[in-house]
């Protein structure tokens, strides 16, 4: 192999990795650990920028001490946990048993072939746990049946608007109208002793815990432009919640407090 | 006093299955699913415990992701998972959405509805206490279960103790 090519395909594999992590909702520093483990298997030293939408990476060989830099833009991000687990096993395995390139391609292709859960069951986990979060508000169980039924639909019409690639902030505001609509249907019959709370946890199943999570870590760990970034998209995902939540209060004459 | 037992439990147990519930949604290995649910469960007795003797919500949040963040250690090294896989799903029951989005809420109520001065003022106060209020548990929990590492001064879990695996 020629040394643009060993180059080319390096450069290539690590910036894949780090776009991975980086949709799948992982942290700057963990990112950074992982494309270091990586790059150490393989004998190159790697310096990067990562962001939101971007990554740019200059590669070192550790031999010849020859550079190159390459700018990579990333998919859209969808949080995905598993492929975060199995990138940083597959690291340490890197590290340890020394794999070669075309070893760790083979790994990453696997990863990224792993299955997701599937819709439906997703949509029931996540009204539980939005079922869950009424009860933790002091809702009764007629209560966290209805926001188990609002969160159910809510979720429904986010997954089929994902489907359609629509913008992720008018996704989330349908997705909030739609649960709050259903769940303002608890507070006008009166179903319940706290109808209010089902319509107020009933579009807690949006709320961005992964961006905001990150953000924290990021600006603790002095990654000030990714940790304002992060918080910046979960603003923005709470002000899309919000808007549906008081639009659906709003053509009901609701007052929550 | 039993009654208050049983409330506590009955609200932790959901607190899991919401840990549960988020972790699918973000598509967690299914090794770890009881992991998360123990680890909400256990999360979700603290934080309310905690706040049943009328502490602030964002130290009951620090003290209940402390224990997410000490008790990964050992687990991640069991269960072969890097802690962020369990610890997040577990820790976004405690997330502060309901104060996230009433800050919004305030904020729009304000703008668009309100006209009386008084109510007016009453949603001044509510935009600063919820948003602030959000922030500081946000900033409880990530502190608290990054906590073992800052402690420590290392940058992975996998550095610290145990086998290798």
């Amino acid at each position: 192999m020629s040394d643009s090519e060993k180059f080319t395909k390096t450069a290539d594999l690590l910036l894949e990795i780090g776009s991975l992590l980086m949709i799948s909702g992982a942290n700057t520093s963990r990112i950074n650990r992982s494309i270091d483990r990586f790059s150490s298997a393989l004998n190159f030293s790697v310096h990067s920028w990562i962001h939101q939408k971007t990554i740019i990476m200059t590669l070192t060989d550790n031999d010849t001490k020859m550079s190159a830099t390459k700018v990579y833009n990333l998919p859209p991000h969808a949080i995905n946990f598993k492929t975060i687990s199995e990138i940083s096993k597959a690291s340490w395995k890197a590290i340890r048993e020394g794999w070669t390139i075309d070893q760790i391609a083979t790994e990453i292709e696997r990863i990224k072939s792993l299955d997701r859960y599937s819709n439906l069951v997703v949509l029931i986990a996540v009204s539980f746990a939005v079922a869950g979060f009424c009860k933790i508000f002091n809702g009764d169980y007629l209560n966290m049946t209805v926001a188990f039924i609002s969160a159910f639909m809510g979720l429904f019409v986010s997954q089929q608007i994902h489907k359609k690639h629509y913008n992720i902030y008018i996704r989330i505001f349908l997705a909030s109208l739609t649960a709050s609509l259903v769940a303002s249907v608890g507070i006008i019959y009166n179903i319940g002793t706290n109808p209010q709370t089902a319509l107020a946890t009933s579009i807690l199943f949006l709320i961005p815990g992964v961006p905001l999570i990150n953000s924290f870590t990021d600006l603790l760990e002095n990654n000030i432009l990714n940790g304002l970034a992060r918080f910046a998209v979960g603003a923005m995902i709470v002000l899309a919640i919000a808007t549906g939540l008081f639009l659906a209060m709003y053509i009901f004459s609701i007052n929550l407090s | 006093m039993t009654d208050l037992i049983f409330h506590l439990l009955e609200v932790s147990f959901w607190s899991g299955i919401a840990a549960v519930g988020f972790g699918i949604l973000f598509n967690v290995p299914r090794k770890t699913i009881f992991t998360i649910f123990a680890l909400g469960f256990l999360a979700g007795l603290i934080k309310f415990s905690i706040l049943q003797f009328e502490h602030h919500i964002a130290l009951a949040s620090l003290a209940a992701a402390s224990f997410v963040g000490w008790v990964s250690i050992p687990i991640a090294h069991k269960i072969h998972h890097p802690p962020v896989v369990f610890s997040i799903p577990t820790m976004i029951p405690m997330i502060p959405g309901y104060f996230a989005y009433e800050t919004i809420l305030s904020i729009m109520n304000f703008v668009f509805i309100e006209t009386d001065p008084e109510k007016r003022l009453l949603l001044i106060d509510a935009m600063f206490s919820h948003g602030f209020k959000m922030i500081y548990v946000l900033i409880g929990l990530t502190f608290g279960v990054a906590l073992p590492l800052l402690v420590m001064n290392k940058g992975s879990i996998k550095q610290l103790g145990g086998a290798p695996s």
